[in-house]
Formats: structure tokens, C-alpha cells, sequence
């Protein structure tokens, strides 16, 4: 079973993570409509 | 996914700093950052999930390409082209391919090859159209 993604919801947050695991951002915007 | 990224939602509606600050207008927007907040690649609306995969590797080919990684640029668009060759990724991949491997080599025979690729296999693709002034190479 397909592991659950760990959806990060800060930048900042998202950013640290990205640099200590040396990784790309990729940054959704959505909208509950 | 989780491979080469750090997913991050935001809401369009609760962070207008961030809706401002990257210009975001409609969603959904997918962003491919640095974590220097260097842009690399977006894309707007829903896509089926090979067009949404094959626009997040070419993302990652970009970055690559920004970055002047030619070697690991030129890898990441023949990902692109193998897995998702019926995508409108594949010939975006098809064009930044030729311009990484002349960029790789200097040899601009490879911007004509690039084209010969494009008119083959994507010949109605605003890329194609793009790489025309490269049949003009010798």
C-alpha cells in the first residue's frame, strides 16, 4: 500500500525541509471552492 | 514524488502574502522551487495524472537545466520524453533537451537534431514551432 504524502503547509517549514533532505519544493496552491 | 520534492499546500484563500508575493491568480498553481525560492517551473489547472507527473519531472529537468547541470538536465528530459511521451511535457522536454545538449557540447547540430525530433514526433506543438530557426543551422 502507497505510502500517505507529507504534505508540508508552511514555506518556512517546507524550505527546512527541503534544504536538510536536498530536495525541490514543489508548492500547490489550491482553493476550496 | 516524495523522491526529489517537499510537497507544500497552500491555501489560496488564507496566505495572500504568498498568492502575492509568487503572483498566483487562479488554481490550482503548481510551483517547482529552489529552496532559495528560485522559480523553476509551474503549471495551472487540473491535469490527469500522467500530464500531472510528466509536468512535475520536466520541473525537475528545469531545475537542473537553471542550474546548469547539462548532464543530469539531458537524463530528466529523456525521463520525460520515455515515460510520458504523449503528454504536453514531452515536447517541451523534447525542445529543452536539444538546447541542454548543445549547451553540454557547442556543437549547434544539436539544436537541429532537437528539431528534427520535434517535427517527427510533435509536429503541431507551439515547441516545434519555437525550434524552427534551428533548421537554419548548418
Amino acid at each position: 500500500m502507497a505510502e500517505a504524502i507529507q504534505w508540508e503547509t508552511s514555506l518556512t517549514t517546507a524550505k527546512a525541509r527541503a534544504k536538510k533532505e536536498k530536495k525541490l519544493i514543489l508548492m500547490d496552491f489550491y482553493n476550496d471552492l | 514524488m516524495e523522491g526529489h520534492f517537499t510537497p507544500l499546500q497552500i491555501d489560496f484563500n488564507k496566505n495572500k502574502n504568498l498568492v502575492n508575493r509568487f503572483s498566483v491568480k487562479w488554481t490550482p498553481t503548481v510551483i517547482i522551487l529552489e529552496v532559495d525560492g528560485t522559480e523553476h517551473h509551474r503549471f495551472i489547472g487540473f491535469l490527469p495524472p500522467d500530464d500531472f507527473i510528466g509536468q512535475i519531472m520536466l520541473g525537475r529537468a528545469k531545475s537542473e537545466f537553471d542550474l546548469d547541470h547539462y548532464g543530469q538536465a539531458i537524463q530528466c528530459f529523456q525521463e520525460v520524453l520515455v515515460r510520458y511521451p504523449k503528454t504536453d511535457a514531452a515536447p517541451e522536454a523534447q525542445y529543452f533537451l536539444g538546447v541542454a545538449r548543445y549547451k553540454a557540447s557547442h556543437d549547434a547540430k544539436e539544436l537541429k537534431y532537437g528539431l528534427e525530433a520535434l517535427q517527427r514526433d510533435y509536429p503541431m506543438s507551439e515547441w516545434t514551432k519555437k525550434a524552427q530557426v534551428y533548421g537554419l543551422t548548418p
